[in-house]
């Protein structure tokens, strides 16, 4: 009840804020009333989409500083896990999407406890590795469609217990909710105690440890909240897309997308994934149409990625929103 | 049984052995002066202690448990609180969010969290820059943050390296005040490593002093002051730093 309280507690954001957000909100509420075409509409779902991605890296990337880029093997447990039950078993969405999230936290416990032995860039490159060596696998593996990936069996009739909708509308307002329900549970997870120690471990992992933080511990724990938040994602792009492959879900390009979008917009703060994706998002179905026509340029995209990364780490850690906090410390 | 007994601690880094050798004990409710020339090894005794370093051989036990090589988190949740000589300067939270992560030791509960770090910030007169961030504050004070950070953890015994460095007269005079209300009324037992002869001997009610690793001297300050080999040891250094 405490917990519910904190989540829907806003008050201690600036007015600014509060009515960004509400303004951000209606927006969000009367989209698909705005007469958009499908292309628009399509971006607005990966922009949510995005955006939970996003904030479930934040936990351990933004406030715990641990900078990962495994992030898409959590897409593809929970994209698979959805999937693949529905085709073997016919098992409906709503219970194969917690399964994936089982399954994603089990796996997040079983290679975290080994991932944080390493720090800072061993870390970043071992979280690169196992990511790789899962879609490795899921591209081989028969059994689970190899590389040619699986189909979903499409439905006749819209149906709820399957997530199969003949409109994007519908789609679009499940992801909606999914973004509701993240940036709900990161308001009350910024100020709960694993915010705050994550939020010292990121400064100085000497002096939390020394006020009893178990820091391997705190960072195994959100690694696994992110992952369950990613696994959400990714049974959603399974319903969604109605056909997954390793390249789709599991690959490097994504963990990289997800991380900077987080990074980009603002590590370690509330709204940051999301300006991150309201960024990134919309850039990235740019480059990629407009690539897809230039055959030439195909990676160039990859290029202006990797150089935002840099520009952003070099020069201003904390992201877009970062550069606005310092505005406002330095008005106040 | 000692509070604190330290048997035969050894630390090596490569050829220097930085603690030889170093056995005392503590009782409850003392303060203790750790004391010795720069490089004499203290802050490595420190991080043997708590845990930051494993001991090449030698045994902690506190409040008679076997406390050797535990991690520091798991040292400070057995009721050792430590501060740093030197306070990483970090910008990502406040004064007062440091030192709510130290309360978050003991509570899970964010408004209790709160509260209590209010207090530690009252008693150690920081109220007024609880906003801030530490690196908009003078060193001193990132020091005295260090301190209510860690005391925030509730600490039965609090080893405090070199918090009065940096401090003028005055502060001096009011962190001696402070430590003695500490250990007063709240019954913390206190280990201090101070570079500053003058400060130690004046709230200390023992000393332990170090010289290249080794303890060479154990006592009432009063012994301690005219002891042979710490004059030689502090004079040796003066003398070193003159050429
Ligand atoms: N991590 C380390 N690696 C190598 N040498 C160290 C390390 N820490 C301390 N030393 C050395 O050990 C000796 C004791 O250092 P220290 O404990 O910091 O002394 P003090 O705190 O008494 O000034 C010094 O010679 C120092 O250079
Ligand atoms: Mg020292």
């Amino acid at each position: 009840m405490e917990k519910l309280k904190d989540a829907l507690d806003f008050r201690d954001f600036s007015r600014a804020e509060q009515v960004g957000f509400t303004i951000f909100s209606i927006f969000l509420l009367l989209f698909p009333w705005l007469g958009a075409g499908s292309f628009v509409k399509a971006v607005m779902i990966q922009f949510l989409l995005f955006s939970l991605f996003g904030m479930g890296w934040n936990t351990v990337g933004g406030y715990g500083g641990q900078v990962e880029l495994g992030k898409a093997q959590y897409v593809g447990i929970g994209a698979y896990t959805v999937a693949l039950t529905m085709v073997w078993w016919k098992i409906p969405f709503w219970v194969s999407m917690p399964m994936g999230i089982l399954l994603a936290v089990g796996y997040s416990f079983m290679i975290g406890y080994p991932l944080f032995r390493l720090k800072g860039h061993y870390f970043a490159i071992a979280t690169i590795a196992t990511s790789l060596v899962l879609q490795d696998i899921f591209a081989n593996w028969k059994l689970v469609g190899a590389a040619k990936g699986i189909e979903l069996p499409i439905h006749d009739h819209p149906d709820f217990l399957y997530m199969q909708f003949k409109s994007d509308t519908y789609y679009y307002y499940f992801i909606m909710v999914l973004f509701y329900v993240a940036i709900f549970y990161m308001n009350w997870f910024r100020r709960s105690k694993l915010g705050y120690q994550l939020r010292m471990i990121k400064d100085d992992e000497d002096a939390a440890e020394s006020l009893g933080i178990d820091t391997r511990w705190c960072k195994i724990k959100a690694y696994s909240i992110a992952s369950a938040f990613v696994a959400v994602g990714g049974g959603f792009m399974a319903v969604y897309n109605l056909y997954i492959d390793p390249v789709s879900v599991m690959d490097l390009d994504l963990s990289i997308k997800i991380a900077l979008m987080a990074m980009l917009g603002g590590a370690g703060s509330l709204w940051g994934p999301t300006i991150g994706a309201a960024f990134l998002v919309p850039l990235d179905r740019f480059l990629g149409s407009w690539l897809g026509g230039h055959g030439g340029l195909i990676g160039l995209d990859f290029m202006i990625y990797a150089m935002l990364i840099m520009v952003v780490s070099a020069y201003q850690p904390r992201g877009i929103w970062g550069i606005i906090e310092q505005f406002r410390r330095k008005g106040s | 049984m000692a509070f604190l007994e330290i048997s035969n601690i050894v630390k090596n880094f490569g050829g220097l052995v930085a603690n030889n050798n170093v056995s005392f004990q503590i009782e409850q409710g003392e303060i203790i002066g750790l004391i010795g020339p720069n490089g004499a090894g203290k802050t490595t005794l420190f991080n043997c202690i708590v845990g930051y370093y494993k001991p090449d051989s030698g045994k902690v036990i506190f409040k008679e448990k076997d406390i050797t090589g535990l991690r520091p988190f798991d040292t400070n949740r057995a009721g050792i609180g430590r501060t740093f000589q030197v306070m990483t300067v970090t910008t990502g939270m406040s004064v007062i969010e440091n030192v709510m992560v130290g309360a978050f030791c003991r509570t899970d509960d964010r408004h209790t969290a709160q509260s209590e770090a209010s207090e530690v910030l009252n008693f150690l007169g920081l109220e007024s820059v609880k906003e801030y961030h530490l690196n908009e504050l003078p060193i001193a004070m990132q020091r005295k943050v260090g301190l209510a950070r860690t005391l925030a953890t509730k600490p039965e015994l609090l080893m405090l390296d070199e918090v009065a460095s940096g401090l003028n007269r005055t502060e001096t005079d009011e962190l001696v005040l402070l430590l003695r209300r500490l250990n007063a009324e709240k019954g913390v037992t206190l280990i201090l490593i101070e570079h500053i002869m003058e400060m130690v001997m004046s709230v200390s009610h023992r000393v332990i002093v170090l010289d290249y690793g080794e303890k060479i001297a154990e006592g009432l300050p009063g012994e301690i002051v005219k002891n042979e080999d710490v004059i030689k040891a502090y004079l040796g250094e003066k003398y070193a730093k003159s050429h």
